[in-house]
Order: structure tokens, then C-alpha cells, then sequence
């Protein structure tokens, strides 16, 4: 029971291989399914266990078979255990993600790369999560935009910024910058942010 | 438009005035104000400089602005097309380009928006006679201005002549036949260039009209005597002014043909309108110097010229900064010091032997390509008391004694050899303790090594402890320029498949962004602009120099050695086809170092020549070097002085279109140096004869 090939065990291993390089592995479903299989199978069990000696009261109930209860029910909540640390561990990458972009869901979302390896409903926990944090956004907008991702404090209003990926043609406050690689610009820090964390436009 | 320097004791508008009005025209406009100044910088360490001093003067008024390097005259030609969309652009800022093009005619910048305005600060010579005194349309002429040292107002002979031809229409030739009938206008003797056309809008008209002086009706014989006398008078007008018309025509040829010379460095103006403003700082003062001194090492200004300026700095280097006396300075001291400079290339940084091997001054005098020269710096070594171990070894680690008297026992023995002069003015810039000082000279050694060869082509960078079989095998790593320019990455790629949105390097590949990599100028470029702010960059950048004069003295030995040196009707031409470092060679500003450098080894053994219609005696020559990608040959033409520390203006400009002209040979001029030129493979041979064989040279 022990094993390193059984199934918690190896959704534990995978997230910490996630953890470990960085990245973010597929939505391991076969194995999400086959740890709710093997709960089911050990709750019929139990169950079974159960009714065979619910007619005696609980100080007579004979050693193995509660030594088998308690191992049954032990196992059954350390699945649980870890098919939620496999859930809220991949979850909590996502955040990281949405965060590290500012915000900026399709760039998340549209990337086919991320998308192959969420499940439908890890892209639903996406699209509410973004909905709810643009509401909460919103709430704040005259005071402080959350979304805007700040590392250390800005110096300047300005930003000396050099293009690192073509973004073409941007609509700020004060005009459309045309922004060409290979080009420095001296730009508003609250226009470009966005860009920055985006990774098109790099501060030099 | 001429924008004059300013001068305390003249009221006028100047530099000061014309970037109130940018800034004023930036602050107007709070709305489009995002993409509305513009700066293009040409690819040379002046402008280099001075680009980095405008735009910290515009950052520090909040003035949002764009730094385009433009490579070439093609390039400069896109560029504007470009620009010509833009309607918010209401400054163009051009730096060390553009003087020579004719800017108010439509071709160039005549037809852009009214707002937009032009402001041209070069150090080419000569300049557009169109873009400083006026063209056609005045109106355009306001908007373009050309910042300028002061030369430009000694013009004046050039300054009436171009007036009198841009408002004087040709006088007509059919006006002579009809003697009788033209009025004779008032001011006959005056100078033509005053008025408008008075005798000839007349003589167009052409009427029947009686001279006012015939009120009453003398006797017709006497009338008819005046009338001739008047048509005489009148034809010797005309005759003079076909005169002074070829007269004003010639003095212009004249100053567009006398060749291609510098002026004060962008930097310098640059330096000028900070004064104005009062913003001066040791970084600003440092780029001026080294924009002074770049210009003097690659023989742009003559050595009066440089230490004019050079005391200039001296005074602002001392207004700026504490001075010490050379042996005291304290260790931390983080700032700029004025002293004398050995002319040994890297000399801080390098081995001592290696650093007077490499100067071209000591080459020429010692004949350093024979084996006989190296022996003679070994024997003067030897001499000045410097064992084989002393001159081998990093200079940093010689004895302070050694150093110390490095330049007394130089003075005392270096003459026999016939090297004199061997010390000039200039600066030096402390860090404290973190690192070595760096010399002026350094920096634009290093500089330039950054934005002439950079990451374009692999070569062997030095490892410091190399030299002389050090402890590494292998003498040097190939040198990268820094992986800002993700495209670079496709080797970085994450062994696995997941590749993380995160690390937006590999995404770049599935973009269209890979496919149009950014041109390896463009990273120069700014590799360079980024290296003048950071000393670690540039001391890194100096290995990479070494291995540049490395390969210029290996070259010009073996040029020396197998006599390639032909000489065509006074000219000395050079064909590099072959050798280890072709590619390194192809490249424009290497080659005009290698040109430069058998120019400075030929001096005093070759006789000069006068080219052109000057008298002065010159050294004209001619490098080409193939360049085996572009199936072409590279020429730089360099015309130098025959003293030392002289500069000549160069000829070489107007005499490659001369040249191409006559035998019509594809070429194509790839950068604002109008001497560099790119000639197809097999033209080469017709170029070079009709080049040395041309009627007037």
C-alpha cells in the first residue's frame, strides 16, 4: 500500500516535478479518474465492512475487522488528500500565471500551448476567476489598479523602453506609438506596463 | 536654415532657443505628444554620444521621444518615407547625417507636414549650401535647421554667391538682339545680387518703351546716338552679369569639390546646448571627450584642432571635478582627471610590447612588419632598462617604479629612434576602487569595437592570462554579444516538452518575430549605446578590440611583406582577396582602420601627390577588400596628410563618382561616409583604373 506506484503517490510526484521545473504539466485525467475509481471501490468496501458489523455496538465490534475499517477509511481520506493538493497545486500555478501576465486572460487562454494541458474545467476556473478579479478591479479602478504588476517601486514617470517583440501600433493617453523592433522609446510608465509584463517591451 | 552657435555678446537664436521651441512644440500638444520627436543617430561613436546626451536632456524634461539608428543613405530613405506617415511628428532630430543632402527639396524633406520641423546636427563637411542659406520656398527653409560650429558663417563669399543664383532667374540670351527697345533701368552699375530682377524682368517683357528722359523730342540723329549708347551699356550689363553669375557658380563648385573634411563633433554641439541650459555633468562632459578623442584617433581632426578643444574640456573637466597631482590620487576618487596620454593603443590594459606594437605611429617610425623592427622595440626595451618579463606582462602589473618612469625614460631614449611626440593631451576617468581607470582613448577603442564588429562575425576575443601561453588552452571564446534579442535563444529550448508560457523565448519562435531577426547593426548599436554607460561592458569590449588590431597588424604585415602595395598614377592601391581574416575585413569601419594604418606605416616612405585641384601634397589610397557573401568589393578610399597629427579633406567622395561614372560599374554606397564604397565584383579592375586614371587627378 506503500508503494511508489500507487496512484496518490503519483499524482504527489507529479506535482512536485511541476514544482521543481517550472512548468506546467498536462491535466493528468487518467489518473484523477483512476484515484476516484479506487475510492469508490474502497468506500463499497467499507461499506460492505460496515454493514456486516453494525448490528454489535462499537466496543465489541471483533479487531480485525475495525483494524480494516481504519485502514479502509485511512486510505479513502488520503486520496482525497492528495487529488486536492493535485487540484489546488495546479490551480494555484494558473493564478500565478493569469497574475504574471497582468491580468491579461486571453494571453493566457489563447495560447495553445497552456491550453492543451488544462481541463475544461480548470479553463472555467479561469474565465470566473479572471470575471470575479476584473470586478474587484473595477471597484478599485479610481484608486489603484491591481492588476498592474509591480516588482519594485517605480523612480519615473517615464520609462526608457527598448522593443523586444513587435507590438505594433499602441494606443496610449497621449497618442499612438508605433512601436518597431530593434527601436528605443521614452515612454509614460503607466502606458507600457502592460507591454512590459507581457514581455514585448523590455526596461532598459 | 543656419542655426549659429551661441555667442554671449550677440543677441540671436541659437541652440538654446531651438530646443525651447521642440520642447515648447512638445508640451502644446499634450494630446499626440506619444510619437512626436524623433531622433535618427548614424552608426559612429560621435553620434553614438551625442544621441545618448540629447536624450537625457529630453528625458529630463519629461519629453517623449524615439531613437532610430539609421545605417545608411538607403536606409536614411526608408526611414523618411516611413516618417512621411506619421502625422504626429512634429520634430525630426538627425545626428552626424543628412548635411550634404540638399534637405528642402522635395525629394528629402520639402514635402512633409507643416509642423514638422528638422533639426540637422552633423560633423560631415561640407554642407548643403541649399539647407543653409535657402532654397525656393522660404517657408520650408524655417522649418529646417542646421546646427552649426561657426564654420558655416565664415561662408559668406559662398553665402552671396548661392543668393544672387537662387534669386536670379538666367538672364535671357534673346535680349541682346533688340538693342533699342528695352528700358534701361536705374541701378546699371549696381551689384546684381541687391534687387529683383529689374533689367531682367524688363527684357522679358521686352516692350516698346521710350526712355523717360525723351520727355520733349531732341533731333532724331542725337536720339538715336543715345538710344545705341544705351543699347551698348546695356549689352556690357549683360555681359557682366553672365560674368558674375559663372563667377558665384564657380565658388559653389568650388566648396562642394574641395572634398568631404569634419567639423566639431555632434557631441560637441550637443555639449554646447547643455552648457546653454546649464546642465552640465561629468557623463554628459565624459561622451563629449570621447566623442573629441574618437575623432582625433581616426584622423578626423588634426591635432591643433584637438587641442583647441581639448583645452576646453580641460577647463570644464577642472570646473567639474577635484584635481589632484598625478601621484596623489586618492583611491576612491570617481571622477574625470586631465593628464598626458602615451599613444600606444590599450596601453593600460595590454602588455606594454603589445601596446606599442599595435600603435601605428611606432609602426611607422620602427618598420614594425620586418622582423628587424621588432628586434629595434626589443632593443629599445632593453635600453630604457624594461627586462623582456617587464614588457610581456599585463601592464597593470608592472612595478610602479616601472610605470612611473615609463614616460621620462621614453623621452630620454625613445628619439634615437625617431619617435617623438609620443604623449597628447587627454583624460582619464577613475571608478574608485571597483576598477582601473579607463582611458579616453580606451573607451573609444572599445566602443567601437562594440558597434563595428559586435556579434556580426565570430571572432576570437582574448582572455585575460592568455598571452604568452597562460594557463588555458586555447587562446581565446567566441564573442557574444548579450541575449537581450531573444530570437538568439533556439538553442535554449527546455530539453522537455512543456514549454512554459512564462519564458517567452520560445514562443518568439511560433511568432512571425523569428523570421525577421533584428539586423545585426541595429544590435550593435545598442549594445554600444548601453556600453557607455556601463565600464564593465566596455573592459569586456577590449579583448575584443585587441583581437581587431590583432588582425589589422597581421593583415597590413602581410600586405607590407608580399609588396602589395601597387601604386596607379600616384595612388596607392591595395586588394585584399585572401586571408584568415577576410570576413573580419569586410567590414567598413575595419578597413578604414587598416587603411589608416598602412597610411600612418607609409608616411615618410612614399612621396605624395597632389590630387584634385589642390596643391597640397597628399597620400592617397585605396583598400579593397572582397567581401565573399556579397560577391562584392568593399573600397574605402582614405587621403592623408603627409605629417603626422595633419588632416587633408578627403577627395575620395567625389572621386568614386567620378570613377563610376566613367565606367559605369554597379556599386552602391552602403554608409553616410561617402569615401567607403561598395564596388560589384567584376568591376573592380575598370573602377580602379578609371579612379586613378581620371583626367584630374
Amino acid at each position: 500500500m506503500s508503494s511508489s506506484t500507487e496512484l496518490s503517490v503519483q499524482l504527489i510526484t507529479e506535482c512536485k516535478r511541476s514544482s521543481n521545473s517550472g512548468t506546467l504539466y498536462k491535466y493528468n485525467d487518467n489518473l484523477v479518474r483512476q484515484l476516484s475509481r479506487e475510492i469508490r471501490v474502497l468506500d463499497r468496501d467499507l461499506t460492505a465492512l460496515l454493514s456486516s458489523v453494525s448490528h454489535l455496538p462499537a466496543n465489541e465490534i471483533p479487531h480485525p475487522e475495525l483494524c480494516a475499517l481504519t485502514m479502509i477509511q485511512t486510505t479513502i481520506e488520503r486520496d482525497k488528500r492528495c487529488l486536492l493538493a493535485y487540484h489546488q497545486f495546479r490551480m494555484s500555478m494558473l493564478k500565478d500565471m493569469y497574475w504574471a501576465v497582468g491580468g491579461a486572460l486571453p494571453h493566457v487562454l489563447n495560447d495553445p500551448d497552456v491550453r492543451g494541458k488544462l481541463s475544461p474545467h480548470e479553463v472555467d476556473f479561469m474565465r470566473e476567476y479572471a470575471r470575479i478579479t476584473m470586478e474587484y478591479r473595477s471597484d478599485l479602478s479610481d484608486v489603484v489598479d491591481i492588476t498592474m504588476g509591480i516588482i519594485t517601486p517605480p523612480k519615473d514617470i517615464h520609462a526608457l523602453v527598448i522593443v523586444v517583440r513587435d507590438c505594433g501600433v499602441v494606443t496610449t493617453e497621449l497618442g499612438a506609438i508605433d512601436f518597431q523592433k530593434g527601436q528605443r522609446y521614452l515612454v509614460r510608465r503607466a502606458d507600457i506596463e502592460h507591454l512590459i509584463l507581457q514581455g514585448y517591451l523590455e526596461e532598459v | 536654415m543656419l542655426l549659429p552657435p551661441p555667442n554671449p555678446s550677440i543677441k540671436r537664436d541659437s541652440y538654446g532657443e531651438a530646443y525651447q521651441s521642440i520642447i515648447a512644440k512638445h508640451r502644446r500638444s499634450p494630446m499626440t505628444s506619444a510619437s512626436s520627436v524623433v531622433i535618427l543617430v548614424a552608426p559612429d561613436v560621435d553620434a553614438l554620444c551625442a544621441s545618448r546626451m540629447f536624450a537625457e536632456l529630453l528625458k529630463q524634461d519629461d519629453v517623449l521621444h524615439r531613437i532610430i539608428p539609421v545605417s545608411g543613405l538607403a536606409d536614411l530613405e526608408r526611414m523618411k518615407n516611413e516618417l512621411l506617415t506619421y502625422t504626429e511628428l512634429h520634430t525630426l532630430i538627425l545626428l552626424n547625417m543628412g548635411s550634404i543632402l540638399d534637405l528642402p527639396s522635395n525629394d528629402w524633406f520639402g514635402c512633409f507636414e507643416e509642423n514638422l520641423t528638422l533639426h540637422v546636427i552633423d560633423s560631415n563637411r561640407p554642407q548643403n549650401l541649399s539647407s543653409l542659406f535657402g532654397s525656393e520656398d522660404p517657408e520650408v527653409d524655417k522649418r529646417i535647421l542646421i546646427w552649426d560650429d561657426g564654420d558655416a558663417e565664415k561662408l559668406t563669399e559662398e553665402k552671396k554667391a548661392w543668393e544672387s543664383i537662387l534669386y536670379d532667374p538666367e538672364p535671357d540670351s534673346e535680349s541682346d538682339d533688340s538693342d533699342d527697345d528695352l528700358l534701361i533701368s536705374d541701378d546699371e552699375g549696381d551689384d546684381e545680387e541687391e534687387e529683383e530682377d529689374d533689367d531682367d524682368s524688363s527684357s522679358q517683357v521686352g516692350q516698346k518703351r521710350k526712355s523717360n528722359s525723351s520727355q520733349d523730342e531732341p533731333s532724331p540723329k542725337r536720339r538715336r546716338k543715345e538710344e545705341r549708347a544705351q543699347a551698348r551699356a546695356k549689352r556690357k550689363e549683360k555681359q557682366e552679369a553672365r560674368e558674375a553669375r559663372e563667377l558665384h557658380e564657380k565658388i559653389i563648385n568650388k566648396h562642394y569639390s574641395v572634398g568631404t573634411w569634419y567639423g566639431q563633433a555632434a557631441s560637441g554641439i550637443v555639449y554646447a546646448l547643455a552648457t546653454v541650459l546649464e546642465r552640465i555633468d561629468n557623463e554628459i562632459l565624459w561622451l563629449a571627450i570621447i566623442s573629441l578623442t574618437f575623432q582625433f584617433t581616426t584622423a578626423r581632426i588634426s591635432r591643433a584642432t584637438y587641442e583647441g578643444y581639448q583645452q576646453l574640456y580641460s577647463d570644464e573637466v577642472a570646473r567639474l571635478n577635484a584635481t589632484f597631482p598625478e601621484d596623489a590620487i586618492p583611491g576612491d576618487f570617481e571622477g574625470i582627471r586631465t593628464g598626458q596620454e602615451l599613444r600606444f593603443t590599450l596601453l593600460r590594459h595590454w602588455t606594454l610590447y603589445d601596446a606599442m606594437l599595435h600603435s601605428s605611429y611606432v609602426a611607422n617610425k620602427l618598420a614594425i612588419w620586418k622582423e628587424r623592427g621588432r628586434r629595434k622595440l626589443s632593443g629599445l626595451f632593453a635600453k630604457m632598462g624594461y627586462s623582456k618579463s617587464h614588457t610581456q606582462q599585463n601592464y597593470q602589473w608592472m612595478s610602479k617604479k616601472g610605470r612611473d618612469e615609463l614616460t621620462d625614460k621614453l623621452d630620454l631614449y625613445a628619439p634615437e629612434y625617431g619617435l617623438v611626440e609620443l604623449s597628447y593631451p587627454s583624460f582619464v576617468r577613475h571608478y574608485g576602487h571597483q576598477r582601473l581607470p579607463m582611458g579616453a582613448a580606451d573607451m573609444v577603442e572599445g566602443i567601437c569595437a562594440l558597434l563595428d564588429v559586435g556579434g556580426r562575425v565570430k571572432i576570437l576575443a582574448e582572455v585575460a592570462g592568455t598571452q604568452n601561453g597562460g594557463e588555458w588552452f586555447g587562446g581565446g571564446r567566441t564573442w557574444e554579444v548579450g541575449t537581450r534579442w531573444r530570437d538568439d535563444d533556439k538553442e535554449n529550448k527546455p530539453p522537455q516538452q512543456p514549454a512554459e508560457p512564462n519564458s517567452n523565448g520560445n514562443k518568439e519562435d511560433a511568432n512571425d518575430d523569428a523570421k525577421v531577426p533584428v539586423p545585426w547593426w541595429i544590435k550593435n548599436f545598442w549594445a554600444a549605446y548601453d556600453a557607455l554607460n556601463n565600464v564593465k561592458a566596455v573592459h569586456e569590449a577590449l579583448f575584443l578590440s585587441m583581437s581587431i588590431h590583432r588582425a589589422i597588424i597581421r593583415e597590413g604585415c602581410s600586405i607590407i611583406d608580399k609588396q602589395q602595395i601597387k601604386s596607379m598614377n600616384g595612388h596607392r592601391v591595395v586588394i585584399i582577396t585572401q586571408g584568415p581574416d577576410l570576413d573580419l575585413l569586410a567590414q567598413p569601419a575595419t578597413l578604414s582602420k587598416l587603411a589608416l594604418w598602412l597610411v600612418d606605416s607609409h608616411r615618410d616612405r612614399v612621396p605624395g601627390t597632389t590630387m584634385g585641384r589642390s596643391k597640397r601634397k597628399c597620400l592617397p589610397f585605396v583598400v579593397a577588400c572582397l567581401d565573399r557573401k556579397a560577391g562584392s568589393y568593399l573600397v574605402v578610399g582614405v587621403t592623408a596628410a603627409l605629417e603626422d597629427g595633419d588632416v587633408r579633406k578627403n577627395l575620395f567622395g567625389l572621386a568614386f563618382l567620378d570613377a563610376k561614372e566613367i565606367c559605369n560599374a554597379r556599386s552602391r554606397h552602403g554608409t553616410f561616409d561617402t569615401s567607403v564604397i561598395e564596388i560589384n565584383e567584376a568591376d573592380l579592375t575598370m573602377f580602379l583604373q578609371a579612379l586613378c586614371n581620371r583626367p584630374n587627378a
